[in-house]
C-alpha cells in the first residue's frame, strides 16, 4: 500500500471496452499533473463486453487502479454509490467512462473545491449532443431545478463532479439521485460551485440515454424538493403544496358570499358552487392527512435519530 | 444410495396443493435423473394446508430416504410463494429446483436444465413445447405471457410452468412474497441474473380445466400490476403516481379549458353549473391527490433507502497488482 490516496477518481463503467484505455491514459496525465496521491476506482456495472478484462489489464500496469466488480448490472447510480463506498480519498471526483467528459478538467475542479466548497459540479457549456433531443430538455430541466431547489446549477446531468468525501458518505444515494446531489446537499447546508468543463462528442459506443429521461426528471424534482428540505417535517411540505387549493377555497367562498348578497347565481349555480367548495375543502383535508401519514413514516424509520434525543433527555434526568 | 454424508447439491422444492398430488412419481422421476447424473439431492415437499394421500406418500418416501426427503405441513393454505419460501429456508443445496406437484414435463429434460446451469446460467426456466393441454388453455397462457413480455420487457414464453432450476443466490437476493413466484424468472432477470429459457417436452397437465373463475383472472391482473409497479417504480414511486395523476390533471384541465373557450366564443352564461365543468374539476382534484400518494411513497423510500441495497459487489480487485492474490481473470 502506498499510503492513503488524497483524491479518488470514480468511474462507473458499462460496456465501454473501447474507451477505457484512452480514458485511463488521460486520467493518468491529468492526475500526474496535479502531483497528488490518487486512486482510480472503476466500477464495472456488469458489462457484457470485455470491459472488465480491459480494466484488469490496466490494473496490472498501474496498481493505483482499483476495480469494483458488480455481480450483475445495477445501473449508473448504484455504480456511483458503490464508487463512493469504496473510495478512500478525501476528495471524490466522478467521471463518465464514455470520454465525453475530459479528464483534463479534473485539476480545475479540485482547485475550486479547495477554495472551500463541498461540491463542484461540471458545466458542459458547449454540448455536443442533438439540440432537440438532449440540449433543450436538459436546459429546461436545469432551469426548473434551479427554480425549485434554489441551487443554480446549469447542468445537473453532467457526471463530472468533485465532492468532499465525508459529505457524500452521509447521503442516501439511490435511483437517479446522483443527478441531484448538489441540490440535495445544498438543502442541508453544503456549499456548491460550478466550473465550466469541456464536452466532447462520442467516439466509441453509443449513447445509452434518451429523451424519456428528461421528462422523468421533472417528476423527480417535486420529490427532490421535498426530500432536500422537508424530509424531517413532510407535513409542512404537504401544507405548502395544498396552499394554492386552500387559497382558491377561500377566494371562491368569498366570491360566493359576494354574489349571493347581490342575488347573482340561480339555483343550479348555487348548487354547483357548493359542490366545488366542498371538493376543494376535501382536497385540503386530504393533503393534511397525507402529510400526517408521511410524518408517521419518517418517525417509524428512525432516520432522524429519535434515539439521540432520548439519550439526551435521559442524561438530563440523571443530572444533578 | 448410501451417500448420506455427501453434501446436498440440488434441493427440489415441491409445493403440494391438493391431497391427490403425485408426490411419489415426482420424487422417483426427478431423483432417477439426478442419480444418473451423479448429483446428490434432497426433496422438500411443502404441503399447503392439505394432507391426505399425498402426505402418506411423502411419509413413505421419508421413511425410505431418510433426511433426503422432508415434508413440511402448513396449517393453512398460503399459496405457492410462501411454500417456496418455507422450503427454501430448509434447502441445503447450492442449486434449488422447484417442481409442480406432478410430472409435468419429460423428466430427462430436468437433466438438460441442470446442465444449462453448469454452462453459466443463474436461472433456467422451462418452456413447455408440444403442449398437451386444451387449445383455449394455451391461448390464454400465450396471451398472458405476451402481455408480460410487453410490459416487463422480458423475453419469457412460459411463466406458468413451475419447473425451474436456479442457483441459491437468486432467492437470497430476490425477496419473493405474495404471488410473485410466478414472475420469478422475469424478476431474476431484472436483478441482473442470467436467465435462460429452455424448451422442454410437455407430457401432462394437472387439470383438464381451462376456463377459470372470474376471481382468478382478476387476481392475475392485480399480480401483473403489482409486479410491474414494484419492478419499475420501487425507488421512484412518484414517477408512477405522478404519471397517473398528471394524465388525470391534464384531462381535467383540458375539459375546463374547452368549456371556457366554448363559453367565450359561443354561448355566454355561467359555466360553473355545467356538469362537464364539475367533471373536469373532479379529474383535476383526483390527479392532485394521486400525486400526493406518490410523495408519501417517496418519503417511504427515502427513509428506507439504506435497507434497499441496489448493488451487489462480486469482488474488489485492489492491492498490489503483479497478477497475484485476489486478482485473476474474473
Amino acid at each position: 500500500m502506498s499510503g492513503q490516496p488524497e483524491i479518488s477518481v470514480v468511474v462507473p463503467v458499462y460496456d465501454e471496452e473501447d474507451n477505457l484505455p484512452l480514458l485511463q491514459r488521460e486520467v493518468t496525465t491529468a492526475m500526474e499533473s496535479l502531483g497528488r496521491a490518487y486512486e482510480c476506482v472503476y466500477v464495472d456495472d456488469g458489462s457484457r463486453d470485455g470491459s472488465l478484462q480491459v480494466l484488469l489489464a490496466l490494473r496490472r500496469a498501474d496498481p493505483r487502479i482499483r476495480v469494483v466488480e458488480f455481480a450483475r448490472n445495477a445501473g449508473q447510480t448504484a455504480a456511483l454509490a458503490a464508487g463512493f463506498d469504496h473510495a478512500r480519498g478525501r476528495i471524490v471526483v466522478t467521471l463518465d467512462a464514455d470520454l465525453q467528459n475530459d479528464p483534463a478538467d479534473i485539476p480545475a475542479l479540485v482547485a475550486k473545491l479547495e477554495e472551500g466548497y463541498d461540491i463542484v459540479a461540471g458545466w458542459r457549456r458547449e454540448r455536443h449532443d442533438g439540440f432537440v433531443l438532449r440540449k433543450l430538455p436538459s436546459k429546461l430541466a436545469n432551469r426548473l431545478i434551479a427554480l425549485v431547489t434554489g441551487v443554480s446549477i446549469h447542468d445537473t446531468g453532467c457526471t463530472l463532479k468533485a465532492f468532499r468525501a465525508e459529505l457524500v458518505r452521509n447521503l442516501p444515494i439511490y435511483a437517479e439521485q446522483h443527478r441531484f446531489l448538489p441540490a440535495m446537499s445544498a438543502g442541508s447546508g453544503a456549499r456548491v460551485a460550478e466550473v465550466v468543463v469541456n464536452h466532447r462528442p462520442r467516439i466509441h459506443g453509443r449513447s445509452k440515454y434518451g429523451i424519456g429521461r428528461a421528462t422523468r426528471v421533472l417528476l423527480d424534482l417535486l420529490a427532490i424538493r421535498m426530500l432536500s428540505g422537508f424530509s424531517h417535517r413532510p407535513l409542512s411540505y404537504f401544507a405548502l403544496l395544498v396552499a394554492p387549493f386552500a387559497t382558491l377555497f377561500f377566494a371562491l367562498a368569498l366570491a360566493h358570499e359576494w354574489t349571493r348578497a347581490g342575488g347573482g347565481l340561480d339555483a343550479d349555480g348555487a348548487r354547483a358552487a357548493l359542490v366545488l367548495l366542498s371538493v376543494l375543502a376535501m382536497v385540503v383535508v386530504y393533503f393534511f392527512m397525507l402529510g400526517l401519514l408521511a410524518e408517521l413514516v419518517v418517525k417509524a424509520s428512525g432516520m432522524h435519530g429519535p434515539g439521540e434525543a432520548r439519550v439526551l433527555v435521559k442524561q438530563m434526568e440523571r443530572g444533578p | 444410495m448410501s451417500g448420506t454424508a455427501r453434501p446436498v447439491e440440488v434441493s427440489v422444492i415441491v409445493p403440494v396443493r391438493t391431497t391427490h398430488a403425485h408426490v411419489r412419481e415426482v420424487c422417483t422421476a426427478l431423483a432417477e435423473v439426478m442419480d444418473r447424473l451423479g448429483r446428490s439431492w434432497e426433496f422438500i415437499f411443502v404441503f399447503d394446508g392439505v394432507r391426505g394421500e399425498a402426505w402418506r406418500q411423502a411419509e413413505q418416501l421419508a421413511a425410505l430416504h431418510g433426511e433426503r426427503v422432508q415434508a413440511l405441513y402448513m396449517q393453512q393454505s398460503f399459496g405457492e410463494s410462501t411454500c417456496l419460501a418455507a422450503g427454501f429456508e430448509r434447502a441445503k443445496g447450492a442449486i434449488v429446483a422447484t417442481s409442480p406437484q406432478y410430472v409435468q414435463v419429460e423428466p430427462s429434460e430436468f437433466g438438460r436444465m441442470l446442465a444449462e446451469l453448469d454452462r453459466g446460467a443463474d436461472f433456467v426456466a422451462a418452456w413447455r413445447s408440444g403442449r398437451v393441454d386444451p387449445l383455449f388453455n394455451r391461448l390464454q397462457s400465450a396471451l398472458f405471457n405476451w402481455v408480460m413480455r410487453r410490459i416487463m420487457q422480458s423475453s419469457f414464453h412460459d411463466l406458468n410452468c413451475y419447473l425451474r432450476v436456479f442457483r441459491r443466490q437468486v432467492l437470497e437476493d430476490v425477496a419473493v412474497y405474495g404471488d410473485m413466484y410466478r414472475f420469478l424468472p422475469a424478476i431474476a432477470q431484472r436483478h441482473g441474473f442470467k436467465v435462460v429459457e429452455l424448451r422442454v417436452k410437455h407430457v401432462a397437465e394437472w387439470t383438464g380445466r381451462s376456463i377459470y373463475g372470474l376471481g382468478v383472472y382478476a387476481r392475475r391482473l392485480l399480480d401483473i400490476l403489482g409486479v410491474v409497479f414494484l419492478a419499475k417504480f420501487t425507488l421512484k414511486p412518484l414517477r408512477f403516481f405522478g404519471m397517473v395523476g398528471g394524465i388525470l390533471m391534464l384531462a381535467g384541465s383540458a375539459l375546463i379549458a374547452a368549456l371556457v373557450v366554448q363559453n367565450l366564443l359561443f354561448e355566454p352564461g355561467p359555466i360553473i353549473s355545467r356538469p362537464i365543468f364539475l367533471l373536469g374539476f373532479l379529474l383535476l382534484v383526483l390527479g392532485v391527490q394521486i400525486v400526493g400518494f406518490g410523495l408519501v411513497g417517496e418519503i417511504i423510500i427515502y427513509t428506507q433507502a439504506r435497507n434497499l441495497k441496489e448493488y451487489k459487489v462480486e469482488r474488489v480487485h485492489e492491492g498490489p497488482a503483479a497478477g497475484g492474490g485476489r486478482d485473476g481473470d474474473g
